[in-house]
């Protein structure tokens, strides 16, 4: 009986670790990324084509409009969601089984358990959204370049818009933990996160005039757009401060799941 | 050691846990007896930090278990053993829970074996059959080697072989001085393992005592008697300080007194017996009577039978 070790905390990387292999042990995580990935570079492929395909009977509005770097990450609206769904699976899957007492009954302090897994999955999915906002970036121009529509990397704003669009789909994972951590229910965190991207932008669009601007401008998807776009739309935020709010829809689902985990019996 | 101090656990209106005192010893198979629904997983997650008691605290090695540091080197806990990812391979299973308190690799190697379950490390754990993930769920609690170890109705799913084994297992780690907290809701599973019991019925305590005692104290005898003069005979048995009850088919049952001193008193008043019968309860049939005013789900409780046993 090794009382010797005993009188050691738990350590902040023998959580991480715990983590680490919790979600590279799954096929869950793989399958996610890869559908994410197949979604954006497909769906992006699929719009760019379209509209240069279209391009001749555009009207001059719609030319002006033209946004190359946002048109390719026309895809982002599916991959979204599965990056959402691997964030709510990474706490949801344990809940569901119930392992997470075993994970609680290891590591006490459950607040570390969810910093770990939020630290594990933002820095996989950080990595994965950048590779396939590259992929999906790259797909987009070479079908754009038919009828030099394309941008480089290295065009004003491009590279800006690349890593948005992949921190994005890092922050999709966040809320998903998130909204994981407060519901306990894969089904319903997802229904949850389904709400937040979709179902809130659709009421918000119905709203009249100003309203449907001054507060979609402060909604999850729209503030990535501009995030991402390469020129703001008229009454929306720019790049840089739209890029706080998305980022505060991380922190504060997290947050929230933090200020329950503590409160609630496993 | 695990020590419960007046603990209470309450959802809602419902008591699970009504003010429970006890303590677990080294050194031995402490029985964790009660029917289902007396609050027995309650109690266990209460200990394991899981559940927020709602008063009263519960401690392990003299510390509540959310202060102990690196918790699986003290307490080894087996709650549910399907409460497992399927989609893990048991060996990744093991290792994720090992990481997190600093366990290594080698160990994991090693539990997979104490529990007879290398050859299926590497299989995903949704084809396990119930007694192997309860053999997994055994191998996670010895992981850190601790020197306290809960199991929730291990024997629950096991077939002969496994229930054999376990039996075995529990006595080992008792024996190499760990303390042992093992519930069950059969009375001749502990009867079999445990040193020591405590029963529960309806979240209170109801015995706490060793195992011997307690079978002492309540496995009852009595003496069944028939007889034509069962009226003349009963008031000489109850004057020697018997308690006799009729039953309703004719016969005399008859505590206090043993069959050979019936026999005598009979004898002496020349009344004809046709039967004495010294009729021992089984442990089963104690453990009932123990329990029976607390167990929760019987086919006729009403609200005011609801009495503390």
């Amino acid at each position: 009986m090794t009382t010797m070790t005993a009188a050691m905390p738990v350590r902040a990387r023998d959580v991480l670790a715990s983590e680490w292999i919790k979600l590279r042990s799954v096929r869950s995580t793989y399958l996610t990324l890869l559908v994410a990935a197949a979604a954006a570079v497909v769906v992006g492929y699929l719009v760019t084509h379209s509209d240069v395909t279209h391009w001749a009977t555009m009207t001059r509005q719609q030319r002006a409009a033209f946004d190359p770097v946002s048109d390719s990450f026309s895809g982002l609206g599916l991959a979204q969601l599965a990056f959402g769904a691997l964030g709510v699976l990474a706490i949801c899957s344990e809940y569901t089984t119930g392992q997470i007492r075993t994970t609680f009954a290891a590591v006490p302090r459950r607040r570390s358990v969810l910093a770990a897994k939020a630290a594990v999955a933002g820095g996989v999915t950080l990595v994965a959204g950048e590779l396939v906002a590259l992929a999906t970036f790259f797909t987009g121009q070479w079908a754009l370049s038919a009828r030099h529509l394309d941008v480089t990397i290295a065009h004003p704003g491009a590279l800006r818009g690349v890593l948005a669009a992949g921190f994005y789909l890092a922050v999709m994972a966040w809320v998903g933990l998130g909204l994981g951590a407060i519901i306990r229910h894969t089904a319903g965190a997802i229904t949850a996160m389904t709400a937040v991207v979709f179902l809130v932008p659709t009421i918000i669009h119905a709203l009249p005039a100003p309203w449907n601007v001054s507060i979609g401008k402060y909604t999850l998807n729209l503030a990535a757009q501009q995030m991402i776009a390469q020129h703001p739309t008229p009454g929306y935020f720019a790049a840089a401060p739209s890029f706080l709010i998305v980022a505060a829809y991380a922190a504060a689902a997290i947050a929230a799941g933090a200020s329950l985990i503590t409160r609630r019996d496993a | 050691m695990i020590e419960v101090c007046e603990l209470t656990k309450r959802y809602g209106t419902a008591v699970a846990v009504d003010e429970l005192s006890f303590t677990v010893q080294p050194g031995q198979v402490t029985g964790f007896l009660g029917p289902n629904g007396a609050g027995k997983s309650t109690t266990m997650r209460v200990i394991l930090g899981l559940d927020a008691p709602s008063s009263g605290q519960a401690t392990v090695n003299g510390r509540p278990y959310q202060r102990l540091s690196r918790p699986l080197h003290q307490v080894g806990a087996l709650l549910d053993a399907g409460a497992v990812h399927g989609g893990r391979t048991a060996h990744s299973h093991l290792l994720s829970i090992a990481a997190s308190n600093g366990i290594g690799r080698r160990r994991v190697a090693k539990v997979l074996g104490t529990v007879g379950l290398e050859d299926v490390a590497a299989k995903r754990v949704r084809g396990f059959s119930l007694g192997m993930k309860q053999r997994l769920g055994i191998a996670a609690a010895l992981l850190g080697d601790p020197p306290v170890l809960m199991f929730d109705e291990p024997v629950n799913g096991l077939d002969p072989e496994g229930i054999h084994w376990i039996r075995g297992l529990l006595k080992s780690l008792a024996a190499e001085g760990r303390t042992m907290f093992v519930s069950s809701h059969l009375m001749s599973e502990m009867a079999l393992t445990a040193d020591h019991l405590i029963v529960i019925g309806r979240g209170r305590l109801v015995a706490d005592s060793p195992i011997a005692e307690f079978v002492e104290q309540n496995s009852r005898t009595d003496v069944l008697v028939r007889s034509p003069a069962g009226g003349q005979l009963a008031g000489l048995l109850t004057r020697r300080g018997a308690t006799v009850t009729a039953q309703t088919d004719g016969g005399l049952a008859v505590t206090g007194l043993d069959a050979a001193k019936i026999g005598d008193v009979a004898s002496a008043h020349a009344i004809t017996l046709h039967e004495l019968t010294t009729r021992h309860a089984s442990l089963e049939e104690a453990f009932m009577d123990l329990t029976r005013d607390s167990v929760e789900y019987h086919a006729d409780v009403t609200a005011d039978t609801r009495k503390a046993a």
